[in-house]
């Protein structure tokens, strides 16, 4: 077994959740998404939030506008809908049970 | 001494140098021949250049003026390779990368059927072309299979089309040089 594999399976598999709860934190641009992640080595590399976030754009989780900006041309600036704000809260809720279920295993 | 070209990129106006703008075209490429068939596809590669865009611009000042071949693997090793930001690693490749049968545009004496057909069954051209002059000749059943595959086959327009053709996968270097040497054979042309 690789376990570079293995790890990269379990970051990917929470990477949405990740980005719903930096969103429910405040709005923000993508890099803003990108520099938290990297931050907490959830990402390894940048592209791979864009095509997620127009997925959950697409799913109504979250939304966007286009925010002007300083130097050159305007940024998509994203934040959670109602309807994400509610997934959130069911996936906070799995975590949770998963976190639970994981340390009961392990402290055994 | 190089050429640059000049490109437009999420919006900003570039200077690339023309090895370094190839190896983008390619990287481009794949990354649409990596999500096409997906709902969103345009967008998404829009959002990734857009990202290109600021990140090429943080390599530029006042003193550098032109986006380097070194610039662009920079940026791309940023950004993942389409694999990675499809979450296809794994090599679990998508149907649309097997092979399949085109059309050969650059090859072609008259809708490039024969070549596609050639490229396909992995057998010289000319040979299949005999066969349908033969098929032709002998009640002009070859004239109607030649017709009715011209409309049905698509033309191999893109790079990764005629990868696809000639049955190598579709990765970014198969498609750089794909690209190169479509460049020198128009370089040579010219030259003439």
């Amino acid at each position: 077994m690789n376990t570079d594999n293995t790890q990269a399976q379990m970051r990917k598999g929470i990477l949405e959740y990740c980005i719903l709860a930096v969103l429910s934190r405040n709005s923000c641009y993508a890099i803003d998404i990108i520099n938290e992640l990297k931050k907490a080595q959830v990402i390894v590399v940048e592209g791979t939030l864009y095509p997620l976030l127009t997925r959950q754009k697409n799913a109504g989780l979250l939304s966007y506008r286009w925010e002007e900006s300083p130097q050159g041309p305007p940024r998509k600036y994203y934040e959670l809908t109602e309807e994400g704000k509610k997934y959130l809260v069911e996936l906070d809720s799995a975590w949770e049970e998963l976190v639970t279920s994981v340390n009961q295993i392990r402290g055994r | 001494m190089k050429v640059t070209i000049s490109i437009n990129l999420g919006g900003y106006a570039f200077n690339i140098d023309d090895d370094a703008y190839e190896y983008l075209q390619g990287y481009l490429k794949s990354l649409e021949s990596e999500f096409e068939g997906e709902e969103s596809a345009s967008e998404i590669i829009s959002d990734i250049e857009g990202r290109l865009a600021e990140l090429f611009r943080q390599k530029l000042s006042s003193y550098k003026q032109v986006i380097t071949m070194a610039d662009v693997k920079d940026t791309v090793s940023v950004l993942g390779t389409p694999e990675a930001i499809s979450g296809n690693e794994k090599g679990e490749k998508i149907p649309h990368s097997s092979r399949r049968i085109y059309r050969d545009p650059d090859s072609r004496l008259l809708g490039g059927v024969c070549a596609g057909l050639a490229a396909w069954f992995n057998m010289n051209m000319w040979i299949m072309r005999f066969i349908f002059i033969l098929l032709a000749c002998g009640g002009g059943f070859g004239v109607l299979i030649y017709a009715v595959l011209w409309i049905l086959l698509p033309e191999a327009k893109t790079t990764a089309q005629k990868i696809e053709m000639r049955g190598e996968p579709v990765t970014i270097e198969n498609i750089k040089e794909s690209v190169k040497s479509e460049f020198n054979k128009v370089k040579h042309t010219m030259n003439l």
